[in-house]
């Protein structure tokens, strides 16, 4: 069974390309525009893996990393960051949060299958 | 654009110190810097649409071009399948030429997908820049407002030092800039 994974981004066409990366490897992919619809979304649906940018409106991503890993189920789940903050301040809250990795964007999608092929599992 | 030959500079400077007897000069120049940051505001909104149409159709036209490509893929595949090998050695050099051909595109799809994500890069950075200019035209109309800059008693260099506070006040508002990117190299990549 393919396994799904829950993309969150602002940007439509960072989602799309995401979408097409992840697609083109065999997953599902949930699709969600800030933190507060990834929540909603993360709540509704069994998800093995959630990629998420940080800059967002509503709620912006190290919010939604501390929230999901309040839930039962997110708690061992790899959340990965996927944003263009690269700055050492930036990655620490994200990794005091329980972020299981970094990845500054642009992306390579083959790195990015590859990263996610190694914590998915 | 503003004539500066010198009969109309001294006719200009008669006509500035009329207005600053009847206290328009300043109520003039705050409209103006009002005005100025506003169309600022508004190229950067233009610039960030410009932008995000284009990467829109962008992303279309790659989405499209992915997908005949590997229905090309899938045809050369079912032809290379239905030619028998000791007849149609030529078809069978040329469908493998073309499967060469379709990888290639593939590949080459493949890098778009980095190269495409420059419309996400941009809009941030836009969007810092707004709020860089939103900050400043706060910063400056408040000491424009409540600190008496205009006042005849404010010397250049005390005027001088409330725009360079202002300046400051601005700069400390603005968070880190989101984007420290010089170009579409992929990023780094950390696990924890």
């Amino acid at each position: 069974m393919a396994k799904t994974i829950l993309a969150v981004d602002d940007s439509t066409s960072i989602r799309q390309m995401v979408a097409f990366t992840l697609k083109g490897a065999g997953y599902e992919v949930i699709e969600a525009v800030d933190g507060q619809d990834a929540l909603e979304k993360a709540n509704f649906h069994q998800v093995n893996l959630v990629l998420t940018d940080i800059n967002m409106p509503r709620m912006d991503g190290l919010k939604l990393l501390e929230l999901l890993r309040e839930l039962n189920h997110y708690k061992k789940i790899p959340i990965l960051m996927l944003t263009t903050e690269s700055g050492d301040e930036m990655k620490a809250k994200g990794r005091a949060a329980g972020a299981t990795g970094w990845l500054v964007k642009p992306f390579d999608p083959k790195r990015l299958l590859e990263v996610i092929a190694k914590v998915i599992n | 654009m503003t004539d500066l030959k010198p009969e109309n500079h001294s006719s200009a400077i008669s006509n500035v110190d009329e207005l600053v007897t009847n206290g328009l000069y300043e109520m003039l120049c705050s409209a103006n810097a009002e005005e100025y940051f506003v169309n600022i505001k508004e190229d950067l909104t233009q610039v960030d649409r410009l932008v995000s149409d284009a990467v829109n159709n962008l992303v279309i036209n790659f989405k499209y071009i992915s997908q005949l490509t590997k229905t090309h893929h899938d045809m050369v595949l079912a032809i290379e399948k239905l030619a028998l090998p000791e007849e149609k050695q030529s078809i069978i050099e040329l469908l493998q030429k073309q499967m060469v051909i379709a990888d290639k595109i593939e590949h080459e799809l493949e890098m778009t997908v980095t190269s495409l994500q420059f419309g996400d890069l941009v809009t941030q950075l836009l969007a810092h820049t707004v709020k860089q200019v939103d900050s400043l035209n706060k910063e400056l109309q408040r000491i424009d407002g409540k600190e008496n800059f205009n006042n005849e008693c404010t010397s250049w260099q005390a005027k001088h030092q409330k725009i360079s506070k202002a300046v400051s006040a601005a700069n400390i508002r603005i968070k880190e800039k989101p984007v420290a990117q010089q170009g579409m190299q992929m990023g780094d990549i950390e696990l924890f």
